[in-house]
């Protein structure tokens, strides 16, 4: 019955979002007795270094971290607030269940965690194992992930465990896998200042990961060159040395264009081909046709463009390709990022200083949430699940029989279609509001409504969280300990800061105890996420991402400490790949020959205009957590659509105008935001709002057949000036998806 | 605001011979009150002066360093600007009943502390007017200007007089006696409790600890703390401790009484004397709103009323800025808003200069 | 003080507020942020400008003030009003050639960026500079500077005949020895103009 119990402004009122300006004692100064606690921020992939003020068990404020190479101090908007996510009204503090007409209710922990398994048990009887799914983050700690990867192998045995990472890192993981064999950034962070040329594919890297900034502009200083492709100019783009500003999904047209060109003028490096890849005769095949026009008219750019970009990158003496969701969030997301990574290989410039490649993850975990097993094909240690070899080396760590542990399971939105298909019929999330962050939100909605059961744990209650029969109060990143694998493929120590409040406990012992209740309790039987680190070290032994020889003291040690790091001493992998030695098994790297093909959804007559989504720099994600800061909400209140003087004047609207954005999926009303920096062609959302504020109303569920990414970057739609909504939702405040 | 008349910013003369022509005016003054208050000295008592010359040196130096701060020119224009619109003659009923309601807020009951911070506003609440009502006894009393005496009648009524004249009479045993002779003792523990939460404060908040210097901001706590004190120490020797030490406690008592008064001009306590001018600002703002805005020559928005920006660049030019353009604007005419996105655009503009461009390539 | 020094390079904001939130985490002004980050025609442009004190040799905001009320420290920082003394007139808000004193209605008081007193006075850095995810705001040697900028850092500053000289210092290409201030601006215009540096749509207009 996952039905909201009471319409949402009355849900609203009882649990925001709300907003906290002030910290935990007032806005008082530093105190002598003040401890200290050396930690990272929950925030994106970046997991940049901050120390957290502790007061009489409260976070009441911070410090920089400036030892911490690879932030030095430096913190978003994000960071520099989250500790007031600490001490919120809105945080939920003892379990809930939901009452219909009523809202929802505290309850004891021994009766929600009881039905909570007596929900499972029943719909696993009645309908198989597989009815029941388990959802999760990207932004839990390593030992969360696997624990939680664990849990659905071990305690519920359904092969339908998917997590919010499928939004975010699968398709460049996919690539990476593909044509190097490991899925990780090549280089530390490090090597970006040193590379004469950069070239950051639909990466808005001073909103989305805004630390990097410094190491481009460092790079900038040292003469080398910046190139962007971006449907939007950005703050980098325009620093940069070439901005090209790319039609959402024609990706393919600059790449296979550069190399095309690279081709002819000689600007490859042939003895790193034959040495270290295979495949290059067919790529050099497929891009024979990208000539410059034929690219510039996928690209939606003019020729020159891409030749220039060529002219760029292609004598180089070093060079740094990064790319991040502009080029992922696609139907061919894995496709762009190969034919991006072409590039890279052809020039033979990676693994070494200065040479490289990395994807920008962009959730708190994005990298380490995604090698500990929680993903619907994988095993701990990024191992296939598939995979005989990989399932017994697994099974053996667990103490399971081999064959108990389930199949390949669905990625996360054909889990949401099976569950709006009624095949599942009861989930588990955490750390996911897909009501807001899948595409499509009102086909997700519909989904929800139709669980027999939803078990959500959570903080603070997400705009999904609503749908849940039981909600289960779990804890903050610095209510709990663990690690996690940053954006350099460098693992960190997030430190306990301060004891959840009230009766909220660490998630690790829910889930641990809803896996005793279930009769498990021999292999969830920890006393700490040092615990789950320890088998995790194990279980990761000798896959792709080795954590074996990484201690929590070798990471205190170090700043973190890199993978692959295979025994105990070894000093951890900063740099991939030197020397050429790539991940596959011949030692190589793959060229594979790609071909653009149309988005899923092309503008046409009724839908003429390309909508793209994205972050804005004070928001994360689905908001959970920063829509219920005051600072951070102020900086942008609310949703705006971007769009370009003449396309604006073409629809008849003016800047500050409501607007309604439809597709053929939904629709929003939003402010007009109108600016020279986007695309004639293209209008701009970004998605961290929910209900009638919700940028995935529009976008489309189609999804990379590789990956499973959605295509959040492109979608049709029309805008028209529209009068100001009077309805409920519309009067709620900002933060709960009301408008202005 | 028309028709106001401009105001010499620089006038002539050493600023410094000017001063102490007020300060030497302002100390006269201070003696001709004292002789005639007291009726040709007859109810000046003897014993109390030194406190009195103190006083008299005191406001010496009160004149010469209002009269110096007047000769800066922002302080002249708003000071004389100031009169002049309180004074103009339809507005002058208005004002007065707006002096009385600012007066009460700002001076009374300091509104404008407390929203600054509650701490700040208690301590400086206390302080204040531990002070003034003490000063206000004591200063006339020193002066001769206010004597008690017993009623020749009767033992049990007490009679006060000022400059001279009979104005009330009171029991012993009624209410105001005590508080007559005690009402010293009360400012005592006003300015002590003021003291310590200011000190506890500034001791809390690291905010005020790296900012605050000795002299300015401990030294006049330790001297009030000082004065009150050994004031208190009085009473006590007088009632508790049947007159012990009396002479040396009030030997020092009158130490840091006279301390106190020679630092009044020169140190933070020149503040009670230069806060009340802000009341004038309110008329000058209100002033302002009734005349034009001046609109900010960059971006076309209202910035600042005309008057103000009128009466800043004449400040200007008094003091050799020199913000007049080359291109014949005046930079002052530039909202502070423009002015940051000015300097940003100008700086920015460096850097995509073919110079700057190539010099980039060069490091290449 | 240390022998760090403050240094601003306008060109390297991104304009991700940063230095705004962390304004407000300094102990001297906490819950209030004095720092000023303008968007300078978000139409045109995602170009962001952001402004400290600059902390001038001869501050004009303290020669205008009727109530000597803004004081340098012995090391060259200016400081917030007095507040015994401010009378709320907002001279210095007008006058200050950068921009830079705000006035807090609610205080009736000037209030401004103070160097981070309580951090720079015992060699921590500002908050802002320490935050600023870009480099915009840097507090760093000479020597750093030196070593990791393309051009050199310099500390004086023109407007109209008015010559300023200030502690902190701004990051121009190597000829620059002066930021001669004119007046910049942006047109606001209807429809594209060629010159317009940061339209999308003319960098396109070759394919259309």
């Amino acid at each position: 019955m996952a039905k909201l119990p009471v319409d949402v402004p009355e849900l609203v009122k009882q649990f925001g979002p709300t907003l906290n300006r002030v910290p935990a004692g007032g806005w008082v100064g530093s105190e002598e007795q003040d401890r200290m606690v050396k930690t990272h921020c929950c925030f994106c992939g970046q997991q940049c270094g901050i120390q957290l003020r502790v007061r009489n068990n409260k976070v009441v404020g911070w410090e920089p971290w400036e030892d911490f190479p690879f932030n030095l101090g430096k913190l978003c908007p994000k960071g520099v607030k989250r500790y007031m996510q600490d001490e919120h009204p809105d945080r939920l503090k003892h379990p809930l269940q939901r009452v219909a007409g009523k809202g929802f209710e505290p309850i004891s922990w021994d009766a929600a965690l009881s039905r909570v398994v007596s929900e499972i048990q029943r719909i696993q009887k009645t309908y198989g194992n597989d009815a029941f799914a388990v959802l999760t983050g990207a932004s839990l700690t390593n030992e969360k992930a696997y624990l939680l990867g664990k849990f659905a192998r071990v305690a519920l045995r359904t092969a339908n465990i998917d997590y919010n990472g499928r939004l975010c890192m699968v398709s460049a993981g996919a690539a990476s896998k593909k044509v190097f064999g490991i899925d990780r950034s090549a280089n530390p962070w490090s090597d970006l200042p040193k590379a004469k040329v950069i070239l950051a594919a639909g990466a808005n890297i001073a909103e989305c990961a805004p630390i990097t900034t410094d190491y481009l502009w460092q790079a900038r200083e040292n003469g080398g060159k910046l190139i962007i492709l971006d449907p939007r100019l950005t703050p980098i783009a325009r620093n940069a040395d070439l901005y090209i500003p790319v039609r959402s999904g024609g990706d393919i047209g600059v790449f296979n264009g550069m190399l095309h060109i690279m081709i002819e003028r000689g600007w490859i490096d042939r003895d790193f081909i034959a040495q270290h890849t295979t495949g290059f005769e067919q790529v050099a095949e497929a891009v024979k046709k990208y000539t410059p026009e034929y690219s510039a008219r996928i690209a939606g750019v003019p020729a020159e463009m891409i030749v220039r970009a060529a002219e760029m990158w292609g004598p180089a003496p070093t060079s740094f390709l990064l790319h991040s969701r502009g080029i992922e969030h696609h139907s061919k997301g894995v496709d762009n990022c190969i034919a991006a990574i072409n590039l890279v290989v052809a020039s033979g410039r990676i693994g070494r200083e200065g040479c490289g490649y990395a994807m920008i993850t962009g959730q708190g975990n994005g990298q380490g949430a995604r090698e500990q097993g929680q993903k619907c094909d994988q095993l701990p240690g990024a191992r296939d699940i598939e995979n005989p070899e990989h399932r017994k080396y697994i099974a053996g760590v667990w103490g399971v029989p081999e064959e108990s542990i389930p199949g390949k399971g669905l990625s996360a939105v054909p889990l949401m279609e099976a569950i709006h298909d009624g095949k599942i019929k009861g989930l588990l999330s955490i750390c996911f509001n897909p009501t807001v962050s899948l595409p499509d939100a009102n086909y997700v909605r519909a989904a929800l409504e139709k669980l027999e059961f939803y078990v959500n744990i959570e903080f603070f209650l997400s705009e999904t969280a609503q749908y849940a029969d039981v909600v289960l109060a779990g804890s903050l990143m610095e209510e709990d300990e663990g690690t996690t694998t940053s954006v350099e493929g460098r693992v960190i120590h997030h430190r306990k800061v301060v004891s959840p409040p009230g009766e909220a406990r660490e998630d690790w012992k829910i889930v641990c105890d809803i896996a005793r209740r279930l009769g498990h309790g021999d292999k969830f039987n920890y006393s700490s996420p040092h615990d789950i680190f320890e088998e995790l070290r194990v279980a990761s032994k000798g896959g792709v991402s080795d954590y074996y020889g990484i201690t929590w003291e070798a990471i205190d040690n170090n700043y973190g400490m890199f993978w692959p790091c295979p025994e105990i001493g070894h000093p951890g992998t900063p740099r991939l790949y030197e020397g050429g030695k790539f991940g596959h098994p011949d030692g190589k790297a793959h060229f594979l020959p790609i071909e653009w093909r149309p988005s899923a959804e092309m503008p046409d007559d009724e839908y003429p205009i390309i909508l793209t989504t994205g972050r804005v720099v004070s928001q994360f994600l689905s908001g959970t957590q920063t829509r219920r800061i005051g600072g951070l909400m102020d900086q942008y209140p609310q949703p705006l659509c971007e769009m370009h003087p003449r396309l604006a004047e073409k629809v008849g609207v003016k800047d500050g105008d409501f607007v309604k954005v439809e597709s053929r999926r939904g629709s929003v009303v939003v402010h007009a935001q109108v600016v020279k920096t986007i695309r004639p062609d293209t209008v701009f959302i970004p998605y961290h709002w929910p209900l009638d504020r919700s940028a995935n109303n529009l976008t489309i569920r189609a999804i990379d057949p590789v990956s499973n990414i959605p295509e959040f970057k492109i979608c049709a739609v029309r805008v028209s000036k529209t009068e100001q909504p009077t309805d409920p939702i519309a009067k709620l405040e900002v933060q709960a998806g009301g408008i202005r | 605001m028309d028709g106001l008349k401009p105001i010499n910013l620089s006038p002539r003369g050493s600023d410094t011979a000017h001063s102490l022509a007020w300060g030497l005016i302002a100390a006269a003054a201070l003696i001709v009150g004292i002789v005639v208050g007291s009726r040709g000295l007859k109810d000046f008592d003897p014993a109390l002066i030194s406190y009195a010359g103190a006083t008299v040196f005191s406001a010496f130096g009160l004149g010469y360093r209002y009269a110096m701060w007047l000769r800066r020119p922002p302080t002249r224009l708003y000071w004389f600007r100031g009169w002049q619109i309180f004074l103009i003659p339809k507005r002058l009923p208005g004002n007065i009943a707006r002096l009385v309601r600012i007066f009460w807020n700002n001076v009374v009951l300091q509104r404008f502390i407390e929203r600054r911070s509650k701490t700040r506003w208690t301590a400086h609440w206390f302080l204040a007017w531990g002070c003034l009502i003490a000063a206000a006894v004591t200063f006339p009393l020193s002066f001769g200007w206010i004597r008690f005496e017993t009623a020749a009648d009767n033992q049990q009524i007490y009679r006060a007089f000022v400059f001279g004249i009979h104005v009330a009479s009171f029991p012993l045993d009624s209410i105001m006696a005590p508080l007559a002779f005690n009402i010293l003792d009360i400012c005592a523990v006003m300015v002590l409790i003021g003291v310590f939460v200011a000190m506890w404060r500034r001791g809390r908040d690291r905010g005020a600890m790296s900012v605050q210097q000795f002299s300015n901001d401990l030294l006049p706590l330790v001297l009030l703390f000082a004065i009150s004190v050994t004031g208190l120490f009085l009473t006590a020797s007088t009632h508790l401790m049947r007159g012990l030490y009396y002479v040396f406690l009030s030997q020092l008592h009158a130490v840091t009484v006279i301390f106190t008064l020679l630092y009044l001009p020169f140190g933070k306590f020149f503040h009670i004397f230069q806060r009340p001018a802000q009341l004038g600002i309110d008329f000058y703002k209100r002033a302002g709103e009734e005349g034009g805005q001046a609109q900010c020559i960059r971006c076309g928005q209202p910035f600042a009323t005309q008057l103000q920006i009128g009466d800043l660049k004449a400040v200007q030019s008094a003091l050799c800025i020199q913000y007049a353009m080359r291109d014949g604007t005046h930079y002052q005419d530039v909202c502070p808003a423009c002015r940051r996105k000015n300097l940003a655009l100008t700086q920015d503009a460096l850097w995509r200069t073919p110079e700057a461009e190539l010099q980039r390539f060069d490091r290449f | 003080m240390s022998e760090r020094a403050f240094y601003i390079d306008y060109s390297r904001c991104i304009g991700c507020q940063s230095c705004v939130q962390a304004c407000a985490e300094c102990d001297t002004h906490r819950g209030v942020s004095l720092i000023h980050l303008e968007t300078i025609q978000r139409r045109e442009s995602v170009q962001t400008a952001p402004q400290v004190c600059m902390h001038c040799e001869d501050p004009i905001c303290a020669r205008v003030c009727p109530a000597d009320a803004i004081k340098k420290t012995p090391d060259g920082v200016v400081q917030s009003s007095l507040k015994p003394r401010c009378i709320g007139c907002s001279n210095c808000v007008l006058a200050c050639p950068f921009g830079v004193p705000r006035y807090q209605v609610e205080i009736d008081q000037m209030m401004k960026c103070d160097y981070c007193y309580d951090r720079t006075s015992v060699d921590k850095k500002p908050m802002c500079a320490t935050v600023c995810p870009s480099g915009a705001l840097t507090f760093a040697t000479a020597e750093e500077i030196q070593r990791s900028r393309r051009g050199i850092a310099i500390n004086s500053w023109k407007f109209g005949n008015e010559v300023v000289k200030t502690k902190v210092f701004v990051i121009v290409p190597r000829e620059v020895e002066r930021v001669n201030v004119e007046l910049v601006q942006i047109s606001p215009t209807p429809s594209a103009l060629s010159d317009d540096p940061y339209d999308v749509a003319l960098m396109l207009e070759s394919v259309e």
